[in-house]
């Protein structure tokens, strides 16, 4: 009884205990779940069961297909201004000690930003119908 | 630093341009003011700096000692916006027909303007990366251009992948640094007080000069360099084997000057010594079996890349001269032969023949710009090839090395002169894509006279030193 | 811990990165690789950053990554660009450039 006294404490290691029982009865009922409807479901295999499915649409083609550059666009653009932020963490530490002279820094450096912005808007990076 | 502020907001202004202004050529006019009024900043500076220092007002140190300036940083970049001011009006008419997007083209040239600026003055680790990295971006673009291409696109690809990967090796040398040394500043390094650390700043050091000596094409980090400027549409690769390779080398030199000034000396002799062999080797060597005299210029660039190596092995006061006129000469020559190859549908050698004939003027510019790449007397190649010779000699142990290189500028006298022999002692009929107008022959004249008075006088390039 | 188990990580990634660059064939896999290198590198500037006590090797952190978001956008531009051209992105075909 002694033994398993660790998992009665609210300190240390032992109290991750729930944590542990949980995973363990949420583990084994999924596997067991999944051997008794393999062991019990009816097993009826057709050729329209094994097409992907799509809502209740019929298929259109393979999914391999290549997708419009437009994904791509938005994607890598969304890839560039979105790691930019990261220079906000330096401002945002120091945002007193910096004062006026460091939030105008920042202001000309989002500044920076907006010009590199209106250039994708202007050349219509960003526009999604033709 | 006015200029350093100007390139971006002029590449700034060259992209809106792009964005409003339909007509091709306003573009070239457009660049070649800017670049201009960039000339005229630099000077600004330059003689600011001078008046300052005369009144002992003067502070080199920029930005949170970020960059440091001074009459010699200074006056390379005067001479190097000079250069890209001569190459926009020789080759800006070939730059517009490679794609629809001109403006762009420029904005990228401003931009890579402002890393050698950077690469020029940094007086930290940081820096230098941001001046690789910005001055690396635009090139994989530039490479890339010529969209109907699929030479270009692979000479895009290749690059891209090559120069990202010695990106990550520069970085691993610089935090390795970091690491021994607990600074970026590059005045900060000491060699010598490390102790068991010293391994990690050897190892960081190694791999600094492996990312350099690649993005400058030495061997063996060169392989990339012929198909890169080889597929790479023409009027950009007279801009990254010139302007761009001379500024990286600066900042080499500048690293092994002033950051690794007490490294041990056999460095210096026996690591560059070597790699600068290879260099010369293998660029000379490989030249002379090219067919082509765009991948003969690409190999030859590799060959000159291994005499500005003696500017790093050096790294004294001589070497100093030596660096600034080897890159005058080596751009102005390079960028004299490249506006004589764009005028030409065929870049073999066999489309040079006859060229004297039909073209004498192209003809004579040519030759005179392969005279100073190849080092003839009177010509400023010469006298750029004896200082930087003089400065390695500086350096104990450097004899070998310095009779080697001798011998591959002999070499070298085979494949320069092919060409002029083909211009002017074999027949046939040379096509030009493009007609020769006044201003190519005005621009051309300028470099070529250059070519001649620095190699007459090359003191007049080191008045600012 | 000891500064010795980050350089040994941060090694161990940096290796894995640079044997996948040399090995792999699928420009894309060799793109991971390279950003497998970067954050090598940045793992190591913090580490540093602690042992030094100084805050500024995270800045350089920050500026990698900003430059590597860079070099992602370039880079995948061009691979896309090479793809709609020849349908692959095996660096094999990079090979023709040679003649």
């Amino acid at each position: 009884m002694c033994n398993f006294l660790w998992l009665a404490s609210t300190e240390g290691i032992g109290s991750y205990a729930p944590v542990l029982i949980q995973l363990l009865i949420a583990g084994a009922v999924v596997s067991l779940l999944m051997l008794l409807t393999h062991i019990l479901g009816p097993k009826r295999k057709t050729k329209d069961k094994l097409i992907n499915f799509e809502s209740g649409i019929e298929q259109i083609g393979n999914a391999r297909k290549p997708m419009g550059v437009k994904y791509f666009i938005v994607a890598i653009l969304f890839v560039l201004f979105d790691v930019e932020v990261i220079f906000f963490y330096p401002y945002a530490v120091n945002f007193r000690e910096l004062g006026t002279e460091g939030f105008l820094a920042v202001l000309m450096f989002v500044a920076l930003f907006v010009c590199g912005f209106v250039y994708v808007i202007k050349k219509g990076a960003l526009k999604w119908e033709d | 630093m006015k200029p350093l502020i100007a390139t971006a907001v002029f590449a700034i202004l060259m992209m809106f341009a792009a964005l409003t202004v339909k007509e091709k050529k306003s573009f070239t006019h457009f660049a070649a003011i800017l670049m201009l009024g960039l000339v005229g900043l630099n000077v600004w500076e330059l003689a600011d700096y001078n008046r300052l220092l005369a009144s002992a007002q003067a502070s080199p140190d920029l930005f949170g000692k970020m960059l440091r300036v001074d009459n010699y940083a200074l006056w390379f970049n005067v001479l190097m916006s000079s250069c890209s001011f001569f190459y926009i009006l020789l080759v800006g008419r070939s730059i517009e027909k490679v794609g629809v997007h001109v403006g762009e083209y420029y904005a990228l040239h401003f931009f890579i303007l402002c890393g050698v600026f950077l690469l020029s003055t940094y007086n930290n680790l940081l820096i230098l990366f941001l001046g690789i990295e910005i001055l690396s971006i635009p090139q994989y673009i530039l490479s890339g251009s010529d969209k109907r291409n699929l030479k270009s696109s692979e000479a895009s690809l290749k690059y891209f992948l090559m120069g990202a990967f010695s990106t990550g090796i520069l970085l691993m040398g610089i935090v390795l640094l970091y690491g021994a040394m607990g600074t970026f500043d590059i005045h900060g390094f000491n060699f010598y007080a490390t102790g068991t650390l010293n391994i990690m700043g050897v190892v960081g050091v190694l791999f600094m000069l492996v990312a350099l000596g690649f993005k400058v094409s030495a061997a063996p980090m060169h392989f990339w360099t012929p198909d890169v400027y080889d597929g790479s549409p023409t009027p950009f690769t007279a801009f990254m084997a010139t302007i761009v390779k001379v500024s990286v080398f600066f900042a080499f030199m500048r690293l092994f000057m002033e950051g690794f000034a007490n490294l041990d000396p056999y460095w210096k002799v026996t690591v560059l010594g070597t790699i600068t062999v290879l260099t010369l080797l293998i660029g000379n060597i490989t030249a002379v079996y090219q067919q082509s005299v765009k991948r003969m210029l690409a190999y030859s660039s590799i060959a000159q890349a291994g005499f500005m190596m003696f500017v790093v092995i050096g790294s004294n006061a001589m070497a100093m001269k030596g660096m600034i006129i080897y890159a005058v000469a080596y751009t102005l020559a390079t960028v004299g032969i490249f506006g004589v190859l764009l005028k030409l549908k065929d870049y073999t050698y066999d489309g040079f023949n006859g060229l004297a004939k039909k073209h004498p003027f192209l003809a004579l510019i040519a030759s005179i710009c392969l005279m100073s790449l190849a080092g003839i007397p009177l010509t400023a190649g010469f006298f750029a090839k004896w200082f930087v010779i003089a400065a390695a000699l500086e350096q104990p142990g450097t004899f070998w090395l310095v009779i080697f290189a001798l011998v591959m500028a002999a070499v070298s006298l085979y494949y320069y002169f092919k060409v002029i022999m083909a211009m002017y002692f074999k027949t046939g009929e040379p096509e030009l894509i493009t007609p020769v107008t006044t201003m190519d022959k005005v621009v051309m004249a300028i470099i070529g006279s250059a070519v001649i008075v620095f190699g007459i006088a090359p003191d007049m390039l080191l008045a600012w030193i | 811990m000891p500064i010795q188990s980050y350089l040994f990580l941060s090694f161990s990634l940096f290796a894995i990165g640079v044997m996948g660059v040399l090995m792999r064939r699928n420009a894309i896999v060799i793109f991971m690789c390279i950003e497998l290198m970067l954050n090598a590198v940045n793992l190591l500037l913090v580490a540093f950053s602690k042992v030094h006590g100084d805050p500024g090797a995270q800045v350089f952190v920050f500026f990698i990554m900003v430059v590597a978001a860079a070099e992602v956008a370039v880079g995948l531009a061009i691979i896309v660009m090479m793809f709609r051209k020849v349908n692959s992105v095996d660096i094999n075909i990079l090979n023709r450039l040679k003649n």
